[in-house]
């Protein structure tokens, strides 16, 4: 058997293991982890140029997803290749996959603990488009894979680069009028244009009915702060506010982390809301000048470790601000060229310009 | 402190008012008046240290630093010299504007120093807006200014208010002659659209570069060098546009610039940091610290030490630092090379510190170069300019003075 395939069996049998209601044990991750993080440094030269960190593997930068390819497999053995959205070559990541098989059980395991706990399938709308409309984002690719495991019928209400309103309209009028629960899945930003497109139309969705929403802005809507469009979607649609979670991924990983109040709504007890991170897993803040755990709910830069990431790298560094709450994390936002960089913005226009 | 439109429209009239009476003292007098306020200043700041660092997040010692070296820059002499080079250089004669606005920013404080006294040497009154994360120093400057002399410490005065509040802005710039905006782009290009280009005096965003020619990589000069270069690095945590981003040094293998950089890290950075210490790293600058250590590690060499980062790549892979003590050294074979990379930075190149053996042939190459507009200095001194040296390609006193009669075309002169 080689490395890879132990790896991968190795990762397999966790992620199914937790899937069928089993318990994960955190050393037992931590050693997949450094594993990988072995195989990867070995595989993949621009990751093994890191120098350790502390007594744990280097984590790669996202950065560096932008500016080289990170894979273990060579670039013809590529079955898909995800890209973060952005408006130059430079500004987006790029994460080759040689086999997606770890990407959709990890997908399909966190999904049905924390966004579908009570459900095996249900009604899906999507505000983002299908798969087939943007090839390149694992968003999409994702939201096509759930409208087939957890989809009793699924609606594309983002067709064509815009919202289809009068799609989402009737859709949702007629679940109103069937009572029967229904997922709304999409981008912040999406939502944000149905707040700005439907007007006065309010509908009463049956009970059951829930909220995903994922992604930032990065200038495709006005912006809304996330307390108040929370708030929002839930007087629009008419669902409680645990049933309205946030999606934590990123073009970098293969694992997502949701926020907990839907499953602990469900399950209880309740806690703060904070994402939850699979055990499969390692996500922890780190201090940015010794890149070593912060202590209790500091506020540090995230270090997502995601044992998913067979063929790239495992161990990432995100530019995302967060803290521990309980069990979970909070993300605070993303560092976005602040004040001292923003002196050198136009410099680097300037050099980009070359 | 935030101030609404009435009262800053108060303030604009009674800084605009005490204009007379600053521009009836002589040149001489106000010099002195100046002078004596920075002495003054310079004493008080070294008691304030705690609450100037807590304001600018810079660590004790550099706030006192900071105080120290720019203060000292503002005597009789030099401020007499300044403003007869004013004179001489502004053909046909001119007259003091009526009033001048300046909007500071909130990265260097000290920067408030020259941005508020030259127009007062001048005879210019001054209403400024402070940077709300920065009000401390600005305050004590105004008092300073006032103990010093009644009618100087009239002719200023400060205001606070939110970025982007068109009524304040609006109150911030009507009676002004010109407005001097230190800041972004974006807030250069704000203030423009509420006065008009004409009246703008932008000191907008900006890099500064450092070049070491290979005499000073070595033997006796290396060590003046490293500490030099350290110095520029960590002056203001790098924080504003005339600290060094970029480092090139006249290297003729990696390995040279490697052990050069290494010496820097060791001989220089390190115990600057005991010296000058960082000031707390804010967490967004800290999430943007790890990904370009991150990158300058895949894509070429990192020295990573207790609060610095000194990555080594070729001019053709130059990513911009968060600043903070994050540096890039480039090594090139000749003078020819670093200018070839700086050249497209244009006009958002400030300065470029450089060693004592290279200092005029970078003058030179400075002068000749189309794009350019930045000035040379000594290396150590990038973060401490003299009260004259040019701003942003213009003499420190453009836009102060106007035509007194005729020739109302005439500007003042690059350079």
């Amino acid at each position: 058997m080689s490395r890879r395939s132990d790896l991968k069996g190795r990762i397999e049998s966790m992620i199914a293991h937790f899937d069928g209601g089993g318990e994960v044990d955190p050393a037992l991750r931590d050693r997949l982890i450094e594993d990988l993080a072995t195989w990867q440094a070995s595989r993949i030269p621009e990751y093994g140029r890191l120098q350790l960190q502390g007594d744990w593997p280097a984590a790669l930068p996202t950065d560096v997803f932008r500016f080289r390819r990170i894979a273990a497999h060579a670039k013809e053995d590529d079955v898909r290749v995800f890209s973060s959205s952005g408006t130059t070559s430079s500004d987006r990541s790029v994460h080759a996959y040689g086999d997606l098989s770890l990407y959709d059980l990890a997908a399909r395991a966190a999904a049905s603990r924390m966004l579908f706990p009570d459900v095996a399938q249900i009604r899906l709308v999507m505000l983002a488009p299908h798969e087939k409309e943007a090839l390149d984002s694992s968003l999409e690719y994702m939201l096509t894979r759930f409208g087939e495991w957890f989809g009793s019928e699924c609606t594309w209400a983002w067709r064509h680069a815009k919202l289809d309103l009068d799609r989402l309209t009737a859709v949702l009028s007629r679940a109103e009028v069937a009572g029967e629960p229904i997922a709304l899945l999409g981008t912040s930003f999406a939502f944000v244009h149905a707040e700005d497109g439907l007007g006065q139309r309010r509908f009463g969705l049956a009970p059951g009915s829930r909220v995903m929403q994922t992604g930032g802005y990065k200038g495709r809507s006005r912006e809304v702060d996330s307390d108040l469009l929370l708030e929002a979607i839930s007087d629009r649609y008419g669902i409680a506010t645990p049933f309205i979670i946030n999606e934590f991924g990123a073009t970098e990983l293969s694992s997502q982390l949701y926020e907990t109040t839907l499953r602990e709504a469900i399950h209880p007890p309740v806690g703060p809301r904070r994402l939850w991170v699979p055990p499969w897993v390692r996500a922890t803040p780190v201090d940015p000048d010794t890149l070593r755990p912060v202590e209790g709910d500091k506020v540090g830069i995230l270090r997502i470790d995601d044992t998913a990431n067979l063929d790239s790298v495992c161990c990432i560094q995100t530019a995302d601000l967060a803290k521990r709450v309980e069990d979970g994390i909070v993300v605070l936002g993303r560092a976005a060229g602040a004040t001292p960089r923003g002196c050198s913005l136009a410099a680097d226009q300037a050099l980009g310009a070359r | 402190m935030t101030d609404d439109a009435r009262t800053i429209r108060g303030r604009a009239t009674a800084v605009l008012n005490a204009g007379q009476a600053l521009r009836a003292a002589s040149t001489t007098e106000r010099a002195v008046w100046l002078a004596d306020a920075a002495a003054a200043l310079n004493r008080h700041a070294g008691q304030a240290g705690p609450t100037l660092s807590e304001a600018t997040g810079l660590s004790a010692p550099m706030v006192d630093w900071a105080s120290r070296t720019t203060l000292d820059t503002i005597r009789e002499d030099t401020l007499l010299a300044l403003a007869r080079t004013a004179s001489r250089e502004s053909e046909p004669p001119s007259a003091p504007i009526a009033m001048m606005a300046v909007v500071l920013a909130g990265n260097v404080f000290t920067a408030s120093v020259r941005g508020i006294l030259v127009p007062l040497l001048l005879g210019v009154p001054v209403l400024v807006k402070a940077s709300s994360k920065e009000l401390a120093f600005p305050a004590m400057l105004k008092d300073a200014l006032r103990r010093s002399n009644a009618n100087l410490g009239a002719s200023v005065d400060i205001v606070a208010f939110p970025g982007g509040d068109v009524e304040c802005e609006t109150a911030l710039v009507e009676r002004a002659a010109a407005v001097s905006v230190y800041g972004s782009d974006e807030t250069v290009a704000a203030m423009a659209s509420r006065v008009g280009h004409g009246s703008i005096i932008p000191h907008g965003h900006g890099v500064s570069v450092a070049y070491c020619g290979a005499e000073a990589l070595g033997g006796k000069q290396r060590s003046d060098t490293i500490a030099n270069l350290a110095l520029d690095i960590c002056a203001y945590d790098q924080r504003g546009c005339l600290s060094p981003q970029l480092v090139f040094i006249e290297a003729a293998t990696e390995r040279s610039a490697r052990d050069f950089a290494a010496g820097l890290a060791e001989e220089g950075l390190e115990p600057m940091n005991r010296t000058l210490p960082r000031g707390p790293l804010p967490a967004s600058i800290g999430a943007e610290q790890a990904q370009w250590r991150g990158v300058a590690e895949v894509e070429g060499t990192l020295i990573r030490g207790t609060s610095y980062g000194l990555a080594i790549r070729s001019a053709q892979a130059i990513r911009w630092s968060p600043g903070y003590r994050n540096v890039t050294i480039v090594p090139v074979r000749t003078i020819d090379g670093a200018f070839d990379a700086i050249e497209p930075i244009g006009a958002s190149l400030k300065c470029v510190g450089t060693d004592p053996a290279s200092i005029s042939n970078v003058s030179a190459r400075l002068a000749e170069s189309r794009p350019l507009q930045a000035y040379a200095c000594a290396l150590g001194s990038m973060q401490t300019p003299a009260v004259d040296a040019p701003a942003d390609g213009f003499p420190i006193w453009h836009g102060l003075l106007r035509p007194s009669k005729t020739a109302r075309g005439v500007t003042a002169k690059r350079r």
